[in-house]
């Protein structure tokens, strides 16, 4: 099974994501996605390093930053890498980290940074907060804290947005305290950031603006969740047509064969909207943050909607935590916050497309 | 110059001598609730301009040479529509579409040579417009149990019952009608079609008076209509074969219908932001997150259209079940974008000084807005589509697929709920 969020992928794209495919089932699989939610640990140096591999970092970096995408669009080609993930639950900061390889690939200035995340040595992850910058030069400030991040204590690097501005933490700086969460989202690792004085110099401030950052990983995020959505839904789908009740498979009844047909249409038109923002935004046209924003919107929204469609379609069994579904409903319930909600975006959208055409 | 070329050159001579160009706020495009004129003489002046088209050989372009068409591949008519983009066409009405894209190539279809040669030339020619006479009062939806009845009387047939929903029939000359033929065999397999003249004796056209006040929309009453063999479009009971085909067309359009390749971006669509403007609204949160809410639903509606476009292309046989995603999403966001319009209009989509204001078209678009929801097909039905035929689920038990439709008729007056 593969999400399909291209109706026509390029051979290339197909190949990228055959081989990734293959790569999450034999190397974190649902029974593994299974045990690392009850607190078990995986072997992440070595997820991190066949993935970077497979070129999942490099995408939105330059060959010559030893990056380079597959389809001329690495935007998109994370894009259904994201959507390949989130189907499978897979660990770690994809859709951070993918920010922050943007981020360090198009202001230059820090390539052993860029090497060490293109080549998957280390998880790098990029962090809104209500974070201060003062000081000048190289004797600035951090402090501050975060909301909920997930993934952050995996990672080496972390890329702070302060006031429009991005500033790269390394995980072991002085005054930084990463603090454990529990999470709704049992797959991830959820933690919340800490800033007291940590120290800043010039060569840290990464020029890059956070409103790519913001449409880039609204983009990513949510094509995660459209994994996600259709993992969910395939299931949901075959338990109509296998549970039998009244005499009948339950899919035969209109109650629940509408049902899914209306929640099928909602991940036809995710799957249509996140791949346009994907392409848009990838190829620099300037509908870009357009598309992004209700992307993002659309699928926090409709996401979530699915999950608790496919929840009912489950009934009981659904409320087990023997039983995979939780998992989804978690991940497209954490998603639909992670990298701004949707009212955010849809304010973000008016504010940038309200006046019309 | 090739034959392309130089057919492309002719057409574009003869579009300028003999067409008007259009104006600036002219769109062109038809829908049933902005018609415009829809005055009997407004389309008697349209006809005559169809048939000069006619006569010049611009009408039927790849319809076949033997019924007056030219015989000529999609590239021609293509490039004939290129030249003509700019210029005003025929408007023969939503009755004139139906006739063009729905009912002659069905007929084409089905219909014996005979009565090809006797109707399409006029057809091309504007002289004969065909309106649709398929649902019954009884039978929308559910087509197959239409109980319009045409009984053989000797060499005739004698029609009885009643058609609606017909667009334009007001000014239509035929109306090409569904009718049941045969009530002692499974509702599938007796019924048949007819053309049925509008001006034959015991046939009554009535204008329905709609939600939003215009009168596009008609009801036929048919009190012992007499009707021939010849006027018999495929086989008598092989009625639901001839459906299928006209079901493709009515589809078909249907899906081309929508915004196809167009992504929907570059801001707000501009009833959204003339009603903003009318309300003053563009610095209240509450009128934002709405306008942004219904700009988010038209991007993805666009965007899934696209999709559906590319995943038809891959896939022919799936086409027409993948068109039901395009129907349901119409049926389903229509609505919800109406609602979302009222709530940003307020008292001033509820009263107004004058029709044209924004606040006036968000209440039409309520009105308005269950359309696909319902006509066509009702999004029940697309639902069932999408279930069955794209997400495999297992069917609806049938209660009228195998016994005579007079005892489908019989047992669903008496329903118990129980199944023998």
């Amino acid at each position: 099974m593969t999400v399909d969020l291209l109706p026509a992928p390029t051979d290339e794209q197909a190949m990228l994501v055959d081989a990734s495919v293959r790569f999450m089932e034999a190397e974190h699989p649902l029974t593994t996605v299974r045990r690392v939610a009850d607190g078990a640990d995986y072997d992440d140096a070595a997820y991190r390093k066949t993935a970077a591999e497979l070129g999942w970092f490099g995408l939105l970096a330059d060959e010559a930053q030893g990056g380079g995408s597959m389809s001329g669009n690495g935007v998109l080609d994370a894009a259904l890498i994201a959507a390949e993930r989130g189907a499978r639950l897979q660990p770690g900061p994809f859709v951070g980290h993918s920010a922050v390889v943007h981020a360090l690939a198009t202001a230059g200035g820090r390539d052993e940074v860029l090497a060490e995340v293109v080549g998957g040595t280390a998880w790098a992850t990029w962090v809104d907060g209500s974070c201060e910058l003062r000081g000048t030069g190289d004797d600035r400030r951090l402090t501050g804290s975060t909301p909920a991040v997930a993934d952050a204590a995996a990672c080496t690097w972390l890329l702070v947005e302060v006031h429009g501005a991005q500033v790269l933490v390394h995980a072991d700086a002085p005054g930084l305290t990463v603090r454990t969460l529990e999470g709704l989202d049992v797959t991830r690792r959820w933690s919340t950031l800490e800033f007291a004085d940590v120290r800043v110099t010039t060569g840290d401030v990464i020029e890059c603006s956070s409103a790519d950052l913001s449409s880039l990983a609204a983009v990513l995020v949510a094509a995660e969740s459209v994994g996600a959505m259709q993992a969910d839904f395939d299931v949901a789908l075959q338990y109509a047509k296998d549970r039998i009740a009244f005499g009948r498979p339950i899919g035969s009844f209109q109650a629940i064969k509408h049902l899914l047909a209306d929640t099928s249409l909602w991940l036809e038109m995710a799957k249509g909207l996140v791949a346009a923002a994907a392409t848009s935004l990838g190829s620099g046209a300037p509908d870009g943050a357009e598309l992004a924003h209700a992307a993002k919107s659309f699928v926090a929204e409709r996401g979530v909607e699915l999950a608790q469609n496919c929840f009912q379609v489950f009934g009981g069994i659904g409320y087990t935590w023997e039983h995979d579904q939780h998992f989804w409903f978690r991940r497209l319930a954490s998603d639909a916050e992670c990298f701004g909600s949707a009212a955010a975006h849809r304010e973000q959208l008016f504010e940038l497309v309200g006046t019309g055409r | 110059m090739t034959a392309l070329d130089e057919y492309r050159a002719q057409a574009r001579k003869w579009i300028e001598a003999n067409l008007e160009r259009r104006g600036a706020g002219d769109a062109g495009a038809l829908r049933p609730w902005d018609a415009g004129d829809d005055s009997v003489e407004y389309f008697a002046a349209q006809r005559a301009l169809q048939r000069r088209l006619y006569e010049a050989g611009y009408a039927g372009i790849t319809w076949p040479k033997e019924y007056g068409g030219q015989g000529l591949s999609q590239e021609y008519e293509r490039a004939f529509n290129q030249e003509a983009r700019r210029f005003v066409l025929p408007n023969l009405g939503v009755a004139g579409g139906a006739t063009l894209g729905v009912c002659a190539p069905t007929m084409l279809a089905h219909a014996s040579p005979a009565f090809l040669e006797r109707h399409i030339p006029k057809i091309l020619a504007g002289d004969e417009i065909v309106a649709q006479f398929f649902s019954d009062p009884d039978a929308g939806s559910d087509l197959a149990g239409v109980r319009t009845q045409a009984v053989r009387d000797g060499d005739r047939w004698i029609l009885n019952g009643s058609k609606i929903w017909s667009s334009g029939a007001y000014y239509a000359d035929y109306g090409m009608c569904l009718a049941r033929t045969n009530w002692d065999v499974p509702k599938h397999r007796g019924l048949t079609w007819f053309l049925v003249p509008t001006d034959a004796r015991g046939v009554t056209v009535e204008r329905i008076r709609q939600i939003n006040g215009n009168s596009e929309f008609c009801q036929e009453f048919f009190s012992d209509v007499e009707l021939t063999d010849d006027d018999v479009i495929g086989g008598v009971n092989d009625g639901w074969t001839v459906t299928q085909t006209m079901l493709l067309y009515e589809r078909g359009a249907g899906a081309t219908r929508g915004e196809g390749g167009r992504p929907g971006t570059g801001g707000l669509r501009r009833d959204v932001v003339d009603l903003i403007a009318a309300v003053d609204g563009a610095d209240d949160a509450r009128v934002r997150d709405l306008a942004a809410r219904i700009h988010v639903d038209d991007l993805a509606r666009a965007a899934l259209n696209r999709r559906l476009v590319a995943l038809m292309a891959g896939d022919p046989k799936r086409a027409m079940n993948l068109a039901s995603y395009y129907k349901l999403s119409a049926g389903m966001y229509d609505p919800i974008r109406a609602e979302l319009l009222m709530q940003i209009g307020g008292r001033a989509a509820i009263a107004w000084d004058d029709p044209s204001t924004p606040g006036a078209a968000a209440a039409l678009a309520l009105l308005n807005g269950r359309f696909l929801a319902i006509a066509g097909g009702t999004a029940q039905m697309q639902r069932n589509a999408i279930g069955e035929r794209v997400l495999g689920l297992p069917r609806e038990p049938s209660f009228d697929s195998t016994k005579p439709f007079r005892d489908v008729v019989r047992d669903a007056t008496n329903w118990s709920g129980r199944v023998s």
